[in-house]
């Protein structure tokens, strides 16, 4: 009996929430969002299309540049699944390597944009000086619509995937820098961490026990935004011939080969387009349920 | 004025139960009836399902709900009507105005479009004849220049005239019955003062039927004829206003008269105990002591810096506690926040044990700073959602690095056990309590590392009647067994009445008066603080007549 | 207000310089000389020499950057290496074509998300909101080149009822119903990823209104839900609803070049591509130019039509 008394509270607790009130006592993480309905097709899709790309040298029956001898434009059929291009190259294989191109950008590029834009912003928002000179270094790199920059650093950079990837990584420093600023900004102001601050918490400590885990939720939503936005830009720039270059391929170049050739073989392009959409579709599906659970 | 009352019943709500996916019905069983003409208070703390049953009149209950019951206005029922029925009633036949004038006007459209729209619902469709009744309307709330505020955006208007926008827009239709949920609770006590006045004049002019929906009994004390008490979406008790004060049938309304605070009577004779109390301690270093400080807001290089505080000078002893009152924009917050050091100093000095912070090194600076300490107002947002209480209540010990791990767990403990929660609360999250535990929690973890000067903004102002008692209790409790000087800051008198051993009444962000509080309340030496302790509405209506007397007389 | 204006107006010049300075500097650093590029395999050192002369090339960094701005002041832009002719006149030529390629597109994504999404809120039933939001997402998923693709082989190659591309041969204004056939097929293709992504915004923003208390204010006084939304939500959910605009239009820029590409649109995409493939820098550069002054243009105008919508901001300056 002594034990439960202790246990009681002294202040009576209503049973259940208020009435009217949205909160439950205890919100599912936004992990469960990923194992639900929309959230769930997004990882099923981005996952399988991850796979595709990894298993490449398994899966495909060709080498991605390999010539099959008789092959010229042949429609989709038992040998070929996806048909062959002009140069005899078996389009399955090709796409199949192709993936792997946007694996790089997705995966590597976009998180590593995201990493350098959240410690600039981090660090830069906390003294007025240097968010002032962060912020308008970020206005001028957002000033260039995305495939004007790429187009801007193809120039000097030469095309390729490296080049790619550069664009992707400038792109992200300033949406993630941006982000974490209005993070900080809102984060900072919030009475938890003035009570920290009173008490003689220092940037360092604020920025690491308070704002970064607060700002986490909106970064991931917007990282999954981000490599939806990767996988558009590698295809545009390879479309336009800034990406990967001849013979290698990527989903970007695989459909500038298509449009190119889409009176004599229409079908060409539809394999890789259905491997592009698959990718933004899942990434963008599961940004969505991240930031519906956030919501919720 | 009796006369007015008729027994006729405009509004008849019956057996009526609201219910959502919660366990816990929103409202279980409330019969309420309204007599053409009244003033009906229907009262109750957060939860007890007062705003739901208002809202529920009107077709207005969030989605997912269900009602039940019967709600018959004029005799016809109305509870359940498709949306197009309702239309033709709300704002026609029953209006409603809302707690928070801030947000209850469209930001981007003029008070006269509003009220052209309010018309143009219930047939007034000529743009001429609906200006002139806008005009009348604005005149009809003791608006000045109606004509000229037509043409204002509500952001232009202070938060008192909102309010009277607000009443403006639900009257524009001569509603029988007025719902007017907590609608003075958002503003100042001399504008409340005001409304309440504005209010008991609309429903003498038009015989318009109010129901007031309230928490604070002072405001029923002085407005209403009838008072319904609500608990737990149940009807505990209902009577006439001064019987029911006079004498509760039901224990929980009896509690509830007995957890509002009083202030004393004006010109009482002044009980002369609390003088000496601070008298020991003025030998010792105030706790900290304010000297012709200045603080701006804006920037001062554009020159668009206005001051929030003007020359304020101001000590707290040691173990005493100061009340800081006054009205919205009195600076009282901001005095607060300079003492623990979260606004720049434009000018003066503030020192705390003697010690000028800001000229001292940055090392000692922290070292000052530890013997301080903030509790906020808002229990939401105190405390980092992402960490379990016992985490919060820790994080000053880990910033500063006192003792082991270990000890520092055992402080917890022993924190949690003072502000009376069990230790195992430590592993619930903030959203797992309840506001009054959280202020609990905030005021642990505020004591964690002992502070000689604790600043307190409104900790107990979003708090239900009775939660606020009880930590009142605590606060003074722990004050007194630790011996911290505090910098209590309120808008409610009653409550610094309560806790402060002195008060120092702000306007403007100039000190009008301090003193001992008891001499302050009783005596007070400044008009302005006479006008505010004036407009506290007294819960006791018996004393209703004595007050309009008074003011007729000034 | 004022005060607001000239503060934004600084900011987008300060931007505008950095960008151009940003510009100039990477075309100048690109590998691949013009001089050879120009002179050809076989020239002397002397033709080489006054080739470079020529182009200004043998002046110092900000020597040569100010003189470019000062021609680009005249609009004597010089003559393209490969492209041929001067470049003022290849921009002047496409021009056209692409300011009404976007302004079309512009509109039909604004005015399209104005009305799918107040349909969406006004008529709120389940099925509706699923549909839209599928679509919604399928047209965020689709890159613009696939869809262009997917619609000239729809519309132009399997049922030929509108034009696979090209631009109306009569020009724009003469036969205004055979140009927006021209257009009809470009304009949706680069106009759906900024459509959707307007109408998800705007459709949230109603929302968010419609939780607000102004709008149980109104709803208290019997004013019906539609006008509620049509009056109040959407007048209050129009001014950051503009901002966004403001930054898709950066998207209509790139997708543009994309369009362009698919259906053989003379415009200025078409020729940036074409600069880019045969290194014609001078080309390239101006476009990069003038892509950025407009976009920072366009933006400064929505946040000034955001501020101009907002009577909070359009008295008092606060943002």
């Amino acid at each position: 009996m002594a034990d439960i008394a202790v246990a009681e509270p002294l202040v009576p607790v209503p049973v259940g929430p208020v009435p009217g009130d949205p909160a439950p006592a205890r919100r599912p993480g936004l992990l469960h969002a990923l194992r639900h309905g929309r959230g769930l097709v997004g990882v099923v899709l981005v996952g399988a299309v991850v796979l595709l790309g990894l298993l490449a040298p398994l899966l495909a029956p060709y080498g991605p540049t390999e010539q099959v001898k008789g092959a010229n434009l042949v429609g989709p059929g038992a040998g070929h699944w996806l048909g062959t291009d002009e140069l005899n190259r078996d389009i399955l294989s090709r796409t199949l390597h192709g993936i792997r191109a946007d694996l790089v950008v997705v995966f590597a590029a976009v998180p590593v944009g995201a990493v350098l834009g959240v410690l600039l912003g981090l660090v830069t928002s906390w003294w007025s000086v240097t968010d002032v000179v962060a912020q308008r270094v970020f206005d001028l790199l957002l000033a260039f619509p995305a495939l004007i920059l790429g187009i801007l650093l193809t120039a000097f950079l030469g095309p390729g995937l490296l080049t790619v990837g550069i664009v992707i990584v400038a792109l992200e420093i300033p949406v993630f820098g941006r982000l974490v600023r209005t993070a900080v900004r809102t984060v900072r102001e919030m009475p938890f961490v003035e009570a920290s601050q009173v008490v003689g918490a220092g940037p360092v400590w604020v920025l690491r026990k308070h704002v970064l885990p607060n700002s986490l939720e909106p970064l991931t939503v917007q990282l999954a935004v981000s490599m939806s936005v990767a996988v558009f830009i590698e295809g545009a720039m390879s479309f336009l011939g800034l990406g990967v270059r001849p013979p290698d391929p990527s989903l970007g170049s695989l459909i500038k080969d298509g449009v190119r050739l889409l009176h004599e073989a229409p079908f060409f392009a539809v394999g890789p387009l259905a491997v592009v959409v698959a990718l933004v579709l899942g990434l963008l599906l599961i940004s969505q349920s991240l930031s519906e659970a956030r919501r919720a | 004025m009796l006369d007015l009352h008729s027994t006729e019943e405009v509004l008849t709500i019956e057996h009526l139960a609201i219910s959502f996916t919660h366990p816990r019905p929103a409202v279980e069983d409330v019969s309420v009836s309204l007599r053409r003409g009244e003033i009906l208070a229907l009262v109750g703390e957060s939860g007890s399902g007062k705003s739901m049953t208002a809202r529920a009149v009107l077709g207005l209950l969030p989605p997912g709900a269900r009602a039940t019951g019967s709600i018959r206005y004029d005799g016809e029922e109305i509870l359940g009507l498709p949306e197009a029925d309702l239309n033709r009633i709300r704002g026609a036949r029953i209006a409603m105005v809302f707690q928070e004038p801030q947000t209850a006007l469209n930001p981007v459209r003029t008070i006269g479009w509003q009220l052209r729209e309010a018309l143009r619902a219930h047939g007034t469709t000529s743009r001429k004849a609906a200006t002139e009744r806008a005009v009348e309307l604005l005149r009809a709330v003791e608006i000045p220049e109606p004509e000229r505020r037509l043409a204002s955006y509500p952001h232009q208007l202070s938060g008192g005239q909102k309010q009277r926008v607000v009443l403006a827009l639900a009257l524009a239709n001569q509603p029988d019955v007025l719902l007017a949920d907590e609608p003075t609770t958002a503003l100042d006590v001399t504008v409340q003062a005001e409304i309440l006045r504005l209010l008991d004049r609309i429903r003498e002019r038009t015989g318009t039927a109010i129901v007031l929906i309230t928490h604070n009994m002072g405001v029923v004390a002085e407005i209403a004829d009838r008072v319904v008490v609500l608990q737990a979406g149940n009807v505990v008790e209902e009577g006439e206003t001064r019987a029911l004060f006079a004498q509760p049938r039901e224990p929980y309304t009896r509690t509830l008269l007995a957890s509002v605070l009083r202030l004393p009577e004006l010109d009482s004779v002044v009980e002369p105990t609390a003088a000496p109390a601070a008298a020991p301690a003025a030998q010792e270093l105030p706790a900290v002591e304010f000297r012709g400080v200045h603080v701006r807001y804006g920037s001062s290089r554009r020159g668009r810096a206005f001051p929030a505080i003007t020359d304020v000078s101001l000590a707290v002893a040691s173990c005493e506690v100061v009340g800081l009152v006054g009205e919205s924009g009195s600076g009282k917050t901001t005095l607060g926040r300079l003492a623990a050091g979260l606004v720049p100093l434009a000018e003066g000095q503030v020192l705390l044990r003697g010690e000028d912070v800001l000229a001292a090194p940055r090392a000692e600076r922290r070292h000052l700073r530890r013997g301080l300490a903030f509790v906020h107002q808002d229990p939401e947002a105190s405390l980092d959602p992402r960490y379990a209480v016992g985490a919060s209540i820790r994080e000053p010990l880990d910033i500063h690095r006192v003792g082991t791990p270990a000890e520092r767990d055992a402080r917890v403990a022993e924190l949690l056990e003072a502000v009376q929660l069990p230790a195992s609360y430590a592993e619930r999250r903030p959203r797992e309590l309840s506001g009054g535990q959280r202020q609990r929690i905030a005021l642990a973890r505020a004591l964690a590392l002992e502070p000689a000067l604790l600043v307190a903004d409104e900790p107990t102002s979003a708090l239900d009647v009775s939660v606020q008692a009880r930590v009142l209790e605590l606060f003074r409790d722990l004050q007194e067994r630790l011996g911290f000087a505090c910098l209590f800051i309120s808008h409610d008198l009653a409550v610094v009445h309560q806790v402060a051993d002195r008060v120092a009444v702000l306007r403007a962000g100039q000190l009008v008066e301090s003193g001992p509080v008891g001499r302050v309340f009783a005596q007070p030496e400044a008009d302005y603080t006479r006008r505010l302790l004036d407009a506290v509405p007294v819960p006791d209506p018996a004393r209703r007549g004595g007050r309009r007397v008074r003011e007729l007389a000034s | 207000m004022i005060r607001y204006l000239l503060s934004r107006l600084g900011s987008a010049l300060l931007v505008m310089v950095l960008a151009s300075i940003g510009i100039f500097a990477l075309i100048r650093l690109v590998p691949g000389d013009p001089v050879s590029v120009l002179a050809g395999p076989d020239a002397t050192p002397e033709s080489r020499a006054a080739i470079r002369a020529e182009l200004g090339l043998d002046r110092p960094f900000w020597s040569q950057y100010l003189h470019w701005l000062g021609d680009l002041a005249r609009l004597d832009l010089g003559p393209s290496y490969k492209l041929g002719g001067d470049v003022g006149d290849l921009i002047a030529d496409g021009a056209l074509n692409t300011v009404v390629l976007t302004l079309f597109a512009l509109v039909l994504a604004s005015a399209g998300a104005v009305l799918t999404s107040t349909v969406a809120v006004v008529w709120d039933k389940r099925w509706l909101n699923s549909l839209l939001s599928a679509l919604n997402t399928a047209a965020v998923a689709v890159p613009t080149f696939a869809t262009a693709l997917v619609l000239v082989l729809v519309f132009a190659v399997r049922f030929p009822v509108l034009p696979a591309g090209g631009t109306p041969p009569g020009g724009f204004f003469s036969h205004p119903d055979i140009a927006f056939q021209y257009l009809l097929l470009p304009g949706l293709a680069l106009a759906l990823p900024a459509w959707a992504a307007l109408t998800r915004f705007l459709t949230e923003a109603l929302r968010t209104q419609l939780q607000q208390p102004y709008v149980t204010t109104a709803r208290a006084l019997g004013i019906p839900r539609r006008r509620i939304v049509l009056t109040q939500a959407l007048r209050n959910a129009l001014p950051s609803s503009v901002t966004v605009l403001g930054i898709q239009f950066g998207t209509l820029l790139g997708g543009a070049i994309l369009v362009e590409a698919v259906f053989a649109w003379p415009g200025l995409g078409r020729l940036i591509e074409q600069g880019i493939s045969a290194r014609d820098y001078p080309v390239v550069q101006v476009l990069l130019l003038l892509s950025v002054v407009v976009f920072v243009l366009t933006q400064l105008a929505s946040d000034l039509v955001h501020a101009w919508l907002d009577p909070r901001v359009r008295l008092n300056g606060v943002s």
